[in-house]
């Protein structure tokens, strides 16, 4: 994983106190606690109750952090070890089927929702980098079913003719974000070949 | 676990609408998770300055069938434990009593996201009282004299 420069920052300075990298930290990765807790089909209250298990940790944790890259790495894995933790204290059978016979093995799970958590928080950062009109647009075709082309002329003041070859544009401009764009040059390279 | 995961480009990204898809996905998946669960992770910062070993939570009495309760004046039974500790609580409408095993001599304080909230002392058989009790959520910070922290899970008022 590239080391992500922002990340790498954030550690730092909440590892010396700076309360707001600390709540930056919590707001980019608190996405990644809630989908493994979701996985394990938690209920509320005890999604909150591993939230807090896995933040005072990392509170904990972030002195000792030397690679701020493995950061995500680290937080699914001690998210799915709380979860583990608390499906153990809280049933009144052994989960002995959870812990022993996974049909995808644990760290699979880890990888595959940091992989998922990555790949989300670099789309929402490259759509806030879009203009307005972009955001605006695209929003609307991202509605499920998508807003019709003659609600969007309405709503967007723009002639229906043009809307296609405007959504085209967007993405093409969410694939030139520098978010996305350095995914794109950190792809596959000639190593690979 | 492979910390080499790379969140390269999804080759999907290249269709326009595999991307709107995608892009769908993401918006949603961060409005999913309810800003009280982001604040309480953001509160667990006043948690950085005490060292200690985290006691989690691994027996609650509100979690056993109603049948079996206890019809004393116990509220609710709780037990936290960490690697070689064990905190045994029970909830009184008057006071919290407690006991640290293996036993030792020392102080517990109640504590929120707001400080410290009651304190007492715990005796040469790891028995402690702590009331009246906190009316906001809390924890348990036990220090023994020999040196060793502990920190309880989150106790309901």
């Amino acid at each position: 994983m590239r080391d992500d420069p922002t990340v790498v920052d954030l550690v730092i300075r909440a590892r010396d106190g700076e309360k707001n990298a600390w709540d930056e930290l919590v707001e980019r990765y608190a996405p990644l606690v809630y989908s493994v807790c979701r996985r394990y089909r938690l209920t509320q209250p005890d999604i909150d109750d591993v939230g807090q298990s896995v933040w005072l940790r990392l509170v904990e944790h972030l002195p000792g952090l030397r690679e701020p890259a493995a950061l995500p790495g680290w937080i699914a894995t001690t998210t799915q070890r709380e979860c583990f933790r608390l499906i153990r204290a809280t049933s009144r059978v052994e989960p002995v089927d959870l812990l022993q016979s996974p049909d995808i093995p644990e760290q699979a799970i880890a990888e595959e929702e940091v992989l998922r958590h990555e790949r989300g928080a670099i789309l929402r950062t490259a759509f806030s980098e879009l203009s307005r009109k972009c955001q605006q647009l695209l929003s609307l075709l991202m509605q499920d079913p998508p807003a019709p082309y003659d609600e969007i002329s309405r709503r967007l003041s723009l002639p229906v003719g043009s809307i296609g070859p405007n959504r085209a544009r967007c993405l093409t401009r969410l694939r030139q974000t520098p978010a996305l764009a350095l995914l794109a040059a950190d792809g596959p390279g000639p190593n690979d070949e | 676990m492979n910390e080499e995961v790379r969140p390269v480009m999804d080759p999907e990204w290249h269709d326009d609408e595999k991307l709107i898809a995608a892009l769908r996905e993401a918006l949603a998946s961060a409005e999913d998770v309810p800003s009280a669960f982001v604040e309480a992770g953001k509160a667990a910062f006043a948690w950085r300055s005490i060292d200690a070993e985290l006691a989690a939570l691994t027996y609650d009495s509100a979690l056993e069938p109603v049948a079996i309760r206890s019809e004393s004046a116990i509220l609710r039974s709780l037990t936290f434990a960490s690697d070689g500790w064990t905190v045994e609580l029970e909830l009184t409408p008057d006071a919290v009593l407690g006991q640290l095993d293996p036993p030792g001599v020392g102080m517990v304080t109640a504590r929120g996201d707001g400080g410290e909230l009651a304190t007492a002392d715990i005796d040469e058989l790891g028995f402690f009282v702590l009331g009246p009790p906190p009316t906001v959520p809390y924890r348990l910070v036990c220090q023994t004299s020999s040196g060793t922290t502990i920190l309880t899970g989150w106790i309901p008022p």
